[in-house]
């Protein structure tokens, strides 16, 4: 048996196969994780009775006792919500998992137990999840089990100024470049078929980044570029456990944009030869929920935007193109509520950053971390223009970005090949 | 008289044409042996130069991240022509030792061995002061996009203090490695680093005095902050 699943064969051993199998990679989360244990063992029971069910927590190390909370806590009194009981009963594995430190060891130790117990249906959640209920697991597993669909992202309904990083590069980005309107790629919580966890383990990417971040957009793009069949499922509201206020921003848009940028390397002929997105089947009832209040500052977001305009251009001049470059100039004088980022410059700021880290044009880490007051400075310009809309609105909006990023998607393939060169 | 003039001119002539009849087929020798050494070393670097690009170096330099070092250090060539060029002069110089020592003059060959046993010493020397204008300008660099992102108004003076101060560091490391003045230099640039923390200490002190006074009541008062998931 792998390295990787040193301490748990017997375990294994003992449960020979299984129906479905949920994972749930954890690190100090002994505070949130029994609530989204209990979710689990609620949602099985309630909408996979007969199945056989396997629960896996896959830790980096915890010394919270983090593993104790998940392999102790039990299902509420279920029979007070359910009339019926499971016919058998679910299954805890809490495993340290091995190899390089990050969400994606995690993930891999999860994708050889679903592969030894041959599962049909996986779906994995978040350890710090406040708001996940017994339905997510029906909505993750159900169009797996049932639906013929092998990757299950989440849509989650937010507020207009949550995941920017994903509505202004990941989302808008991976549709154009794969061509699937998949709302949520980085959403943290997802479904897949066993065979899918079978070709995501074969894939030889464990000693990479991958290991270390950008497993969720990892897996979405592998699955999108292999053509398996991607669906959403409508979860509803997610919140979880308050972030270290601390966390780098920089280091976040680093993470998450170069994984994006390696994947496309690795799917250079797939993307080149795709030149408009479909909508793909979502499941769930869409509702509005009350969410939390967003508190944005405008004036120090501006003024690290202006900062960065000031001493990074030298940085820029030698991959942006004269547009972008002329933009950046004139926002200098331009008074905080005219300011505005134009949908169309941001497209080509990205497409050229996307060039520029293809061509190794300065540090890769260098570059991506310079993006940070170009995207502070876009982000404001979002929250500025959208203040008045509401839900609805904010998605037109997104939707207007994204039908740009499609339109100038051949300024991308176009200079793809040319190593070095500036565009403009 | 004429016997005199036999002895005082004549005579010295005479040898002097005899040591350089003498001299001759050394000299001949040694040019030929240069000559050879540098057509060999020409033939080599072409040679060399086409075999590495076959190869697939230029390509590996482009992967590696090598090429992006070696052209922010101003060199404009490729690795695969780097390389042949280095090994040609390598070539080079071995021949023209090769082909002073074929001329048997004691005091050349001294100057040759002591410049030959320095050599080294310049060789290293070079390779510090090259790495350590590369690693200055990536830790410059660093320094001031880091600077940005934290929102600080100094960034490029910081950026420049960072980069400055490394490649100083570099520059002391050389000359040591070369002998010069090991004490002074040393001495030097402990007064300058010195004189540079003091600065940028009265520069920070003074200068950011409101930005720190600012950055405090910022603090202590809880000026609002971003909620924004940004993921």
């Amino acid at each position: 048996m792998a390295e990787y699943l040193r301490g748990v064969e017997d375990k294994i051993a003992a449960i020979k196969e299984a129906d479905i199998l949920i994972g749930i990679p954890s690190y100090n989360n002994a505070r949130t994780i029994g609530h989204v244990v209990r979710a689990v063992r609620a949602g099985l029971a309630k909408y996979f009775p007969d199945q056989k069910a396997v629960l896996v927590n896959s830790d980096g190390g915890s010394t919270d006792g983090t593993r104790d909370v998940v392999l102790n806590t039990e299902s509420d009194n279920l029979q007070s919500i359910f009339t019926y009981h499971r016919v058998g009963p679910v299954y805890s594995i809490a495993i340290p998992y091995h190899g390089i430190p990050g969400k994606g060891s995690a993930f891999r130790t999860i994708f050889a137990i679903a592969d030894k117990l041959n599962v049909k249906a996986c779906a994995v959640v978040d350890s710090d999840l406040r708001s996940i209920t017994p339905e997510w697991i029906e909505l993750l597993i159900k169009p797996v089990l049932q639906g013929d669909f092998d990757y299950v992202t989440p849509l989650y309904h937010r507020h207009k100024y949550d995941g920017t990083i994903t509505n202004s590069i990941i989302y808008t980005m991976t549709r154009a470049l794969y061509g699937k309107r998949v709302r949520q790629p980085i959403g943290g919580d997802f479904g897949f078929s066993g065979e899918l966890a079978r070709f995501y383990l074969a894939k030889d990417v464990w000693e990479t980044d991958v290991a270390r971040f950008g497993i969720d957009i990892w897996m979405t793009t592998t699955a999108i570029a292999n053509n398996f069949r991607v669906c959403q499922s409508y979860l509803g509201a997610k919140i979880h456990d308050a972030k270290d206020p601390g966390a780098d921003l920089s280091a976040m848009l680093y993470q998450v944009v170069s994984a994006t940028f390696d994947l496309m390397e690795t799917y250079s002929g797939v993307w080149s030869k795709i030149n408009s997105s479909e909508p793909v089947t979502t499941f769930g009832f869409q509702y509005a929920v009350g969410l939390e209040p967003v508190v944005v500052n405008i004036g120090r977001m501006l003024e690290k935007f202006r900062l960065g305009v000031r001493d990074l251009l030298e940085i820029w001049q030698g991959f942006l193109p004269s547009s972008v470059m002329l933009f950046l100039a004139e926002t200098q004088n331009q008074p905080d509520d005219k300011f505005n980022f134009p949908d169309e410059i941001w497209v080509e700021t990205i497409y050229s950053f996307a060039l520029a880290y293809h061509n190794k044009v300065i540090s890769r880490e260098h570059l991506l971390k310079s993006l940070t007051p170009l995207y502070i400075g876009r982000t404001a310009s979002f929250v500025i223009e959208t203040r008045d809309s509401d839900a609805n609105e904010v998605e037109e909006r997104i939707e207007r970005l994204c039908n740009i990023f499609e339109t100038k998607k051949s300024l991308l393939v176009d200079n793809w090949q040319e190593k070095g060169g500036k565009h403009g | 008289m004429d016997d005199l003039m036999q002895r005082a001119m004549t005579e010295p002539f005479i040898n002097f044409i005899d040591k350089i009849i003498k001299f001759m087929p050394q000299f001949i020798t040694a040019l030929f042996v240069f000559l050879v050494g540098l057509l060999t070393a020409m033939l080599v670097r072409m040679a060399l130069a086409k075999t590495l690009k076959v190869a697939g170096v230029d390509k590996l330099s482009e992967k590696s991240g090598l090429a992006e070092i070696i052209r922010k250090s101003g060199i404009k060539s490729v690795l695969s022509v780097l390389i042949s060029r280095v090994v040609a002069w390598i070539m080079v110089v071995t021949f023209i030792v090769i082909a002073f020592s074929l001329l048997n003059i004691p005091a050349l060959e001294r100057l040759l061995e002591r410049f030959l046993l320095y050599l080294p010493n310049v060789f290293i020397a070079a390779i510090i002061l090259i790495f350590g204008f590369v690693f200055a300008n990536f830790l410059g660099r660093a320094a001031l996009i880091a600077a940005v992102n934290a929102g600080s108004r100094v960034a490029k003076l910081i950026g420049r203090a960072v980069k400055f101060t490394v490649f100083l560091v570099s520059l002391t490391i050389a000359l040591e490695q070369l002998g010069i003045g090991k004490e002074t230099v040393l001495i030097a640039f402990a007064v300058l680093f010195g004189g540079v923390v003091l600065a940028l200490a009265l520069a920070f002190g003074l200068g950011g005095r409101d930005l720190a006074k600012e950055y405090l009541e910022k603090i202590l008062k809880g000026e609002a902050g971003d909620d924004i998931q940004h993921l």
